[in-house]
């Protein structure tokens, strides 16, 4: 035991005395958490709260003019705009706003669109009800998308969606109007018929369930996705450090003494690991004390734990453990130290994006979301979102904790391999 | 009356994977207990190879060695505790201190940490490196690394001690403290085997040498009598006789 407390101060020195190996360690993390959720949060909001600045010219002034006008206004997709520098919008101006990025989208709702809906409706009931006179030919409108290339897919597809709700919406009521307005013509005067109001209800709606109860009360935020993915991306870049520890030792000659010496290499792997681990558990609450206490502060919700404090331990320890062994591995497979860099910081950014670091597995193509599950990264990352998102215990971590377990293990087991066969060449 | 041997190789044999010849070619001596034995020989002669199978570093093709009557091979482990290694390059950690560097070392060796503490001072005053102890070992020079690395290798007081080249590239004032306290830990009992480019330094200081080139063991024996067994001047004269002039690689 005493060799191993020996080595673990040896280690802790080596660390304390790496100025640049602690910055990379404490100070960088920090910051890429402060950086991307700032940045995340900005893209959340864009999406959710204060929305995309779409510009509306409304030509029609009518139902539909107004029915969009007031429903894109209320859907909370978007920050409807009608006018530019404080003029109302024309339309030959609209292709140039939208150019120059100050809207993703405008939409030209055209002068008559309502009229030529309504005119489209009386023609469909005249014929339904047998009406003999001849219809007039309804010319079609067309409302007018301009988009900036850049608006993405979604957002798009969003915006036309609700466009046509809005669209069926006011047909619909125009069709009860007029058809309201034909049974009163063919019902005799004196009776006591009352056309009855539009009832915008729906006979069918929609509700929206969580798997979880956390998640219903809880909506995804950036701080609930960025905090636990970036403390993961960092805390498995102490393979920077713990690979530069070991190629150090290579390099210094130490690694020569330790064949020789009656304590086992083993052990001096142990206590590096011992030793990072301990660092990231201490990164780990840096980090989760940024989404607790300090993004708080810049206006960013407060990160919620969830239920289980003893689960989001035991999976930052088990990211720990996986992360230092990993380290371990590639320094011992790395022949120079700057093979041992390359091959340690490519290896994770190549993991984190795979494990949904960067976007979420669920939008990757199949083959990737298969290739993804044997991510350490994302065995961690899901392990913080059933306690941060679906509001699991202790009980719904252990999958991914036994994940990195293995991984730990697997890591360790190989570099005691290649250093028995390396040690008796 | 002649004392045991501690050492004995037999036909010993080494040939790297990726090398046409062997480094070291089935070669055979024995080092009698508390001999200061120079193993001696030009670049790439096989030296470190050499010394680095006696000490259990690299595994040896064939042949054998017993270390105090045990196999090395199969008794390595329990063999460790009785060896000491003074690598050729320094083998230190840069951003420790030398004290730090010594204790870790020190207690790797399972030496008590009372005596440890003792053995530490004691030889840091002897090296003449007492106040410069809590300095970080990468403000050292040359001579004053050479000295810890030694310290490093004998603080748990082993029976065989190994050196590499424990003199190359430090002023005479290093070389010659390094020299006498090896002489000292040699009288108080220690076997010492040695490599050095050094032969006025090895004839002074050994009182066997080995001359090697090649993987071949060329001569064995007291130095003075080989010098003049082969009717040289002096060792150097008995060296380049043996492993003639030709530029080594």
């Amino acid at each position: 035991m005493r060799k191993l407390f020996a080595a673990m101060k040896k280690e802790t020195l080596l660390l304390l005395r790496d100025r640049i190996g602690l910055g990379i360690l404490f100070i960088m993390p920090m910051v890429l958490i402060f950086v991307m959720t700032l940045i995340q949060d900005a893209a959340f909001r864009t999406l959710s709260e204060q929305g995309i600045p779409i510009l509306l010219i409304n030509e029609d002034q009518d139902s539909l003019g107004f029915k969009i006008e007031h429903g894109m206004r209320t859907a909370g997709i978007c920050e409807l705009h009608t006018t530019i520098n404080g003029e109302p919008a024309k339309e030959e101006q609209v292709a140039e706003a939208v150019r120059q990025g100050k809207y993703l989208i405008a939409i030209v709702v055209p002068e008559g669109a309502t009229a030529a809906l309504r005119m489209r409706v009386s023609d469909m009931l005249e014929s339904s009800l047998g009406s003999t006179s001849e219809a007039a030919k309804v010319d079609m409108k067309e409302i007018r998308l301009v988009i900036d290339p850049v608006a993405s897919k979604s957002f798009v597809t969003s915006v036309t969606s609700s466009l046509r709700e809005f669209i069926t919406s006011v047909k619909t009521q125009l069709m009860f109007q007029t058809f309201n307005e034909q049974i009163g013509l063919l019902v005799p005067e004196g009776s006591d018929y009352t056309p009855a109001e539009y009832d915008g209800t729906l006979a069918i709606g929609y509700k929206e369930e969580y798997a979880s109860e956390l998640a219903g009360s809880k909506t995804p935020n950036a701080v609930q996705h960025n905090v636990p993915a970036w403390t993961i991306f960092a805390m498995f870049f102490i393979v920077i450090p713990v690979v530069g520890s070991v190629m150090k030792e290579k390099s210094e000659g130490s690694v020569f003494r330790f064949h020789i010496i009656p304590a086992s290499y083993f052990l001096q792997i142990n206590a590096k690991l011992l030793v990072f681990t301990g660092v990231c558990m201490v990164q780990f609450v840096l980090m989760m004390s940024i989404g607790l206490f300090f993004l708080p502060m810049l206006g960013l919700p407060v990160l919620d734990l969830g239920n289980s404090i003893s689960g989001v331990l035991i999976v930052a320890l088990a990211t720990s453990m996986a992360a230092g062994a990993y380290g371990v591995l590639v320094g011992t497979l790395a022949g120079t130290q700057q093979q041992g860099a390359i091959l340690g910081s490519l290896s994770i950014l190549i993991l984190s994006a795979l494990g949904g670091i960067w976007v979420p597995a669920y939008i990757m193509p199949d083959t990737l979301r298969t290739i993804s599950e044997f991510s350490p990264l994302n065995w961690s990352l899901n392990g913080f979102y059933s306690l941060f998102l679906r509001g699991e215990g202790l009980a719904g971590v252990w999958p991914h904790v036994l994940k990195l377990l293995a991984f730990f293990l697997v890591c360790l087991g190989f570099t005691t391999w290649i250093n028995q066969r390396r040690t008796q060449r | 009356m002649e004392s045991k041997a501690i050492i004995e190789v037999s036909d010993l044999k080494k040939q790297y994977h990726e090398a046409d010849a062997p480094a070291v070619n089935g070669i055979s001596f024995s080092i009698r207990e508390n001999e200061i034995f120079g193993l001696l020989g030009p670049n790439g002669a096989g030296k470190t190879t050499t010394i680095s199978m006696m000490c259990g570093l690299v595994k040896a093709t064939s042949g054998n060695i017993r270390l105090m009557g045990q196999d090395l091979q199969t008794s390595f482990r329990n063999l460790k505790m009785h060896l000491g290694i003074v690598p050729q390059d320094i083998a230190l950690y840069p951003s420790l201190t030398g004290r730090e560097n010594l204790e870790f070392y020190g207690a790797m060796y399972g030496v008590e940490k009372k005596i440890l503490r003792q053995r530490i001072d004691q030889w840091l005053e002897k090296m003449e490196m007492g106040s410069s102890a809590n300095r970080r070992v990468e403000s050292y020079s040359g001579g004053m690394k050479r000295r810890i690395n030694l310290i490093a290798g004998i603080l748990h007081e082993p029976k065989v001690l190994f050196l590499d080249e424990p003199t190359v590239g430090v002023d005479v004032q290093s070389r010659s403290t390094i020299i006498a306290h090896l002489r000292e830990l040699n009288a108080q009992g220690m076997t010492v085997i040695y490599t050095s480019h050094h032969l006025e330094e090895a004839e002074k200081f050994c009182t066997e040498v080995a001359i090697i080139d090649q993987g071949n063991l060329l001569a064995q024996g007291e130095a003075q009598a080989l010098v003049k067994a082969h009717n040289c001047s002096d060792l150097e004269g008995l060296f380049l006789k043996l492993t003639h002039k030709a530029q080594r690689n």
